[in-house]
């Protein structure tokens, strides 16, 4: 694969799930697109369907009561519809994913270094001696205090930041070009939040990896990725450079929750500005704009007719609005 | 400045331990400050360093063990029975969990009426009155929602109902623990503005525990910040943030993220992790991870000292003196 072709190129992705009281679309005709060496931030709210988003592109979803249709293509492999084997050929060596709680992904009752052995042993075919090695290296890769010693113990025995550890060095065991990261940080002190996304920036430069990050806090997104996907209701919204979401959205749901979250510089009692009401219920998705009925710029249109993507400029900036915010004068 | 007006609350060496004497961990150790009548105090400190039990034990929700704490005068920790329960109507707690601290097999009038019925305040058409009216002042409807289940309601929602109940007595001071954690930052700032909508209405005084620095900057007007059972910081909140003088606080807001691609990166991260309440560290509890650690800091305890209007710090050798 040349590096000039996308590594992950995700295409009209949809993920709807069969419920007893019908379908819910969690993820919606989703597309964008990831180079070598990038980071791309992944923001929304609770619900937006950031998690079932990054599974479905890697593949990795319920066998029953979802259908998946569209495309997922990492280094041009069709994911979506895989057969099992593909996909485990992939998964591990290609794409890696750290979950949004750590415990899921490991095993509370294997010593921590077994289960990274167990990866580098099925996956990259290391002896038993070799595995050891390589695992004890990655625990001091990821900044395991003596890892020799960690390598024995159980992952209850570790706090929050050191579990996250492992679970990277778990995702890091197949040498994988793509790591996509759900919420990462999310429940970790911000001390620790700082040490895991500093040790995460340093791994993706140093082991040239691209990076998915997930997340519902625009403050770890800000100066972390290089591009952003703004996700509500299961849809991308706007999607651009990070910093042209943050100086030039267009979309008046980016805005709503860029000034709805407080900042450190903001003096003591500053009025937040607000939007009202919450994210709609997936399963009775409202005709046209999803965020029409909190939406105070809705025209007759938004509730009809649903906005596409289209181009803010031709700078990979775009958004879905009707009646988009105007760019901010004397901002270039 | 605000040392001229009364305190409402005083707190001096509250400690709380928990455990058997063998495996004594103490959570609160020996903390002192004062709110004072309609401020909002800001309380934060990363998880576990004894904020949500300073909260509990305020409330003697969990039993202090030593110190006392006066409210309005009253000293509480020696309260018993009716007057126990009667301090609880002065001061309300609001939790993190929003859904799991509503009974969801109740219907939210009845939630609301709660406090109103325990103490027969308000009956019949009264009570119904004063209930509808909490329910407006949170932004529910009483007329279509009072009558549903708690369980039917979202996390921003439940927030809202669990205000309102906290209101019912007219209480003066209310303990926020984690109110808005749980939250979207969509919903999170509409229940931040009206927390500050209702304090001024209602006249309340604030104790706002919590992790997030920047929501807390938001709502308060003095901060003070915990490590590891102990208060290390105290003092107003433009200050604290502008000028910390504790290293904790200055790592702490280091580490803080901001919503804004200009902002610097993460220039000094601290290392580590706090250490066990089990077995704290002598002298000062910041001593194993503090880059200006001297030996002085390992054999003396830092006791809170003024190091400028209404700001304390418990250091050896706070950051001023670094930087002149
Ligand atoms: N297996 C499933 N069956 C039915 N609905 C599901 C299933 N998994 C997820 N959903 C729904 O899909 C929507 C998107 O969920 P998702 O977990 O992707 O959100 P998210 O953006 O990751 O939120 P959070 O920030 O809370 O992690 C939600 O409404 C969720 O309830
Ligand atoms: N009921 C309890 N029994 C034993 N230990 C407790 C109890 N409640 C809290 N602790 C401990 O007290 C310390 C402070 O906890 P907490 O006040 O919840 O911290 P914070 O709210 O700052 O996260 C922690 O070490 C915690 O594990
Ligand atoms: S399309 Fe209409 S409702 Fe949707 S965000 Fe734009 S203005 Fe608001
Ligand atoms: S007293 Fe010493 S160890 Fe504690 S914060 Fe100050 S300089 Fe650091
Ligand atoms: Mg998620
Ligand atoms: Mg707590």
């Amino acid at each position: 694969m040349s590096d000039s072709s996308p590594l992950l190129e995700v295409t009209d992705l949809c993920t709807t799930f069969t419920t007893p009281t019908g379908p819910v679309a969690a993820v919606s005709g989703v597309s964008f697109t990831l180079n070598h060496d990038e980071t791309l931030g992944i923001v929304g709210e609770s619900g937006s369907g950031k998690t079932v988003l990054s599974r479905t592109v890697m593949g990795l979803q319920p066998r029953r009561n979802v259908v998946v249709t569209g495309s997922s293509r990492l280094n041009g492999v069709e994911l979506v519809g895989a057969s099992e084997a593909e996909k485990r050929r992939v998964w591990g060596l290609e794409v890696a994913m750290i979950f949004q709680d750590p415990m899921t992904s490991l095993n509370p009752v294997m010593r921590i270094g077994k289960q990274i052995d167990e990866i580098l042993r099925v996956r990259r075919g290391l002896s038993r001696s070799a595995a050891r090695d390589r695992a004890i290296e990655l625990l001091e890769l990821v900044g395991i205090p003596s890892p020799t010693q960690r390598y024995r113990e159980y992952p209850g025995a570790l706090s929050g930041g050191m579990r996250q550890r492992v679970v990277i060095a778990a995702a890091l065991a197949g040498s994988p070009q793509l790591l996509m990261a759900d919420e990462p940080t999310t429940g970790l002190d911000v001390t620790i939040q700082a040490q895991i996304l500093n040790l995460l920036d340093d791994l993706r430069a140093r082991l040239r990896m691209s990076v998915v990050l997930v997340t519902h806090d625009l403050g770890v997104v800000a100066t972390r990725t290089s591009r952003l996907v703004v996700m509500y209701a299961g849809r991308v919204v706007e999607v651009g450079s990070t910093r042209d979401l943050f100086a030039r959205h267009r979309m008046p749901y980016t805005r709503a929750l860029l000034e709805g979250s407080p900042r450190l510089s903001n003096p003591a009692h500053t009025r937040l500005v607000t939007i009202p009401g919450r994210p709609p219920n997936l399963a009775q998705l409202p005709a046209g704009c999803s965020f029409a009925p909190r939406c105070a710029y809705a025209t007759a249109q938004c509730h009809v007719e649903r906005p596409e993507l289209q181009p803010a400029d031709g700078l990979g900036h775009y958004f879905a609005c009707w009646n988009p915010l105007p760019t901010p004068t004397g901002v270039s | 400045m605000s040392d001229s007006r009364q305190p409402l609350l005083k707190v001096r060496d509250l400690t709380v331990t928990f455990g058997p004497r063998r495996r004594r961990l103490s959570a609160v150790a020996g903390v002192s400050f004062e709110i004072y009548e309609g401020e909002t105090l800001g309380l934060v400190g990363e998880s576990g360093c004894g904020k949500s039990t300073t909260g509990r034990a305020l409330m003697r929700i969990v039993e202090p063990s030593g110190g006392s704490v006066e409210l309005d005068g009253v000293e509480v920790t020696s309260l018993k029975g009716a007057a126990l329960r009667r301090l609880r109507t002065r001061m309300q707690m609001i939790f993190q969990d929003p859904i799991s601290s509503l009974n969801p097999r109740r219907r939210v009038r009845d939630i609301v009426a709660e406090p109103l019925d325990c103490w027969q305040s308000a009956k019949g058409e009264d009570r119904r009155r004063v209930v509808d009216e909490l329910l407006h002042q949170v932004g529910i409807d009483p007329d279509l929602y009072g009558e549903r289940f708690a369980r039917q309601f979202s996390g921003g929602q439940c927030q809202r109902i669990s205000i309102a109940r906290s209101l019912a007595m007219k209480p003066k001071l209310l303990i926020c623990d984690e109110m808005v954690s749980a939250l979207d930052v969509s919903v999170q700032a509409q229940i931040l503005n009206l927390l500050e909508d209702l304090k001024a209405q209602y006249g309340l005084t604030l104790l706002f525990i919590a992790h997030d620095l920047a929501v807390v900057k938001n709502v308060s007007d003095r901060v003070a910040v915990m490590y590891l059972g102990k208060i290390c910081e105290i003092g107003p909140s433009d200050t604290l943030y502008e000028s910390p003088e504790h290293p904790y606080t200055s790592f702490l807001l280091g580490a803080a993220l901001e919503a804004d691609p200009d902002s610097p990166a993460h220039r000094e991260v601290l290392s580590g992790e706090p250490p066990s309440p089990l077995n704290p560290p002598s002298g000062c509890r910041f001593r194993t991870r503090c880059p200006l650690a001297q030996d002085r800091c390992t054999s003396e305890e830092p006791a809170l000292r003024e190091v400028g209007d209404g700001h304390r710090v418990a250091c050896h050798f706070p950051l001023s003196l670094e930087r002149r």
